[in-house]
């Protein structure tokens, strides 16, 4: 709710969104020029995946690192530490909240907009049934990582490097600027095991080609499912130690 | 009023103290400065990526792209620099802390703006001449002294264009209050500069080149070196689109100055 109180600001992460997938049209299109597949990808298929890639981002953005970093530095976390809260879960519901307006506000627009403008045509297929799962699971381990990165001003106290570090290794390995399909196959084999594609990768295939079978599609979740739990055991590992060096300047 | 000179060294003053500041948490400086070079690096990534995929872009070779890309680079750093405390004029204009700027005989727009160095911009800096060096190379552009110069005079008005954008869209704080989705809005349009603009159809294409003139940060002026047979004479314009924009900017600034009546805390 807080996030409604400057309203106008809705208005031109929108805009700024749209103008976003108008260039990613220009983009492909000049692209695909003379060319109807790109490793097996159409045209409509690309934009698809580009397009709601975007719209993605803004919903997995949690920003949870930034939040806990400041209370770190701040000494608000001592607040916490008293009472018998847990930490995590306590960011996690209130980054969660987030979420949810921004896929009121956002996404949805992109995808009417996408529907209306640019008529592009979605395939139907158990893949669209198994997306909200996908992308609720792909939150999980962004907010796990955001978290963690967050958890780290415990020792360094300002995490804006760790921060965008993270946001570029994401942003090129898991898949939400160009899809994984493009980069060569030594180096796909690679992203394939690391948890990024789990982010953006996953729920975006499922949307842009949702046929590919049920195996297919529950060995993508199932992968995902993985890494929510392993990054999830590593960020409890992570806060028990590092809560440990916390020192508090002042009060 | 003071002159130049006393500016330049009250500017180095303030930058000392703030480096000073912002040495007190090291892990974190180091981490941004290496952060900020791979960062600058990754849009290149995604273009190798796609020119594996693709032999060119609209026209333009890979190499080519790197030199625009390069050329943009070095262009957005004064903006990172120099101009990087815009970014915390929404905080300073909500609670109220943009007062102090009023009360000190100084240029209100350089002592707001020098508040803040930006060192780890220094690293794209870094990257981008490295880039422009290496693509200049590999495309054999000969570099005579009026060429250099030329670079120059090129890259002031290139820098002076992404300044003005950002500057006027945080200037929306005096208005909104929250700038900081106006300033996003800003900085995610100067992320399309480095592609070529003849991928946009016209209305898109005259906008980016009249309205909200992104094209001029590096496509247009980048064309100087690349293709200087068949520019149009548009691109010569470059540097006085950006001293315009600048001044259109302070002219904004003041206004929104002027009109700040602080808020009520």
């Amino acid at each position: 709710m807080a996030g409604l109180v400057y309203r106008t600001g809705f208005i031109f992460t929108i805009l700024g969104n749209m103008v976003y997938i108008v260039v990613s049209y220009f983009l492909w299109r000049s692209i695909y020029q003379n060319l109807t597949t790109i490793h097996g990808l159409t045209f409509n298929d690309t934009f698809i995946y580009v397009a709601l890639g975007s719209a993605i981002f803004i919903l997995l953005k949690t920003y949870a690192d930034w939040g806990i970093g400041y209370e770190i530095r701040e000494g608000m976390i001592a607040v916490y530490l008293t009472k018998p809260v847990d930490y995590e879960f306590y960011s996690l519901f209130s980054s969660l909240g987030g979420m949810l307006t921004n896929l009121a506000a956002i996404s949805f627009p992109t995808i009417v907009l996408l529907i209306m403008v640019f008529r592009v045509s979605f395939s139907i297929g158990p893949g669209l049934f198994l997306f909200p799962f996908s992308l609720l699971i792909a939150f999980l381990i962004s907010f796990f990582f955001d978290y963690m990165i967050g958890i780290m001003a415990f020792y360094t106290e300002s995490i804006w490097g760790l921060s965008i570090t993270k946001e570029i290794i994401i942003s090129v390995l898991s898949g939400v600027l160009i899809p994984l399909q493009y980069y060569p196959l030594a180096i796909q084999k690679i992203l394939f095991v690391l948890p990024f594609q789990a982010i953006y990768y996953s729920p975006l295939m499922m949307i842009t080609r949702p046929n590919q079978g049920w195996e297919t599609l529950l060995s993508m979740l199932f992968v995902q499912l993985l890494w929510a739990v392993i990054l999830f055991t590593l960020s409890r590992v992570l806060y028990h130690q590092a809560v440990k060096v916390l020192r508090i300047s002042g009060g | 009023m003071l002159t130049l000179g006393e500016y330049l060294r009250l500017y180095f003053i303030i930058e000392a103290q703030y480096i000073k500041a912002r040495m007190q948490y090291r892990a974190d400086f180091m981490i941004s400065s290496i952060g900020m070079f791979f960062s600058s690096l990754a849009t290149l990534g995604i273009f190798w990526v796609l020119f594996n995929s693709i032999p060119s872009l609209a026209g333009w070779s890979f190499i080519e792209m790197v030199f625009i890309y390069a050329f943009y680079m070095i262009a957005i750093s004064p903006m990172q620099i120099l101009f990087d405390h815009i970014w915390q004029i929404r905080f300073e204009v909500q609670q109220g802390t943009f007062l102090k700027y009023y009360f000190r005989p100084l240029n209100m727009m350089f002592y707001y703006m020098s508040e803040m160095f930006d060192i780890k911009g220094l690293t794209q800096l870094a990257a981008g001449i490295i880039l422009l060096i290496y693509a200049s190379v590999q495309l054999g552009i000969h570099w005579s002294p009026i060429r250099i110069g030329l670079l120059l005079i090129t890259l002031f008005g290139a820098a002076l264009v992404l300044i003005s954008i950002t500057v006027t869209a945080g200037c929306a704080a005096f208005w909104i209050t929250n700038a900081y989705p106006v300033l996003g809005l800003a900085w995610k349009l100067r992320e399309f500069a480095p592609y070529p603009m003849s991928i946009y159809d016209g209305a898109f294409r005259f906008a980016f080149t009249y309205i909200l003139p992104i094209g001029f940060i590096a496509y247009y002026p980048a064309q100087v070196f690349l293709r200087p047979e068949q520019i149009s004479p548009l691109v010569y314009l470059s540097p006085f689109v950006g001293v315009a924009l600048f001044l259109l900017t302070y002219w904004v600034w003041t206004k929104g100055v002027n009109s700040y009546s602080g808020t009520g805390s």
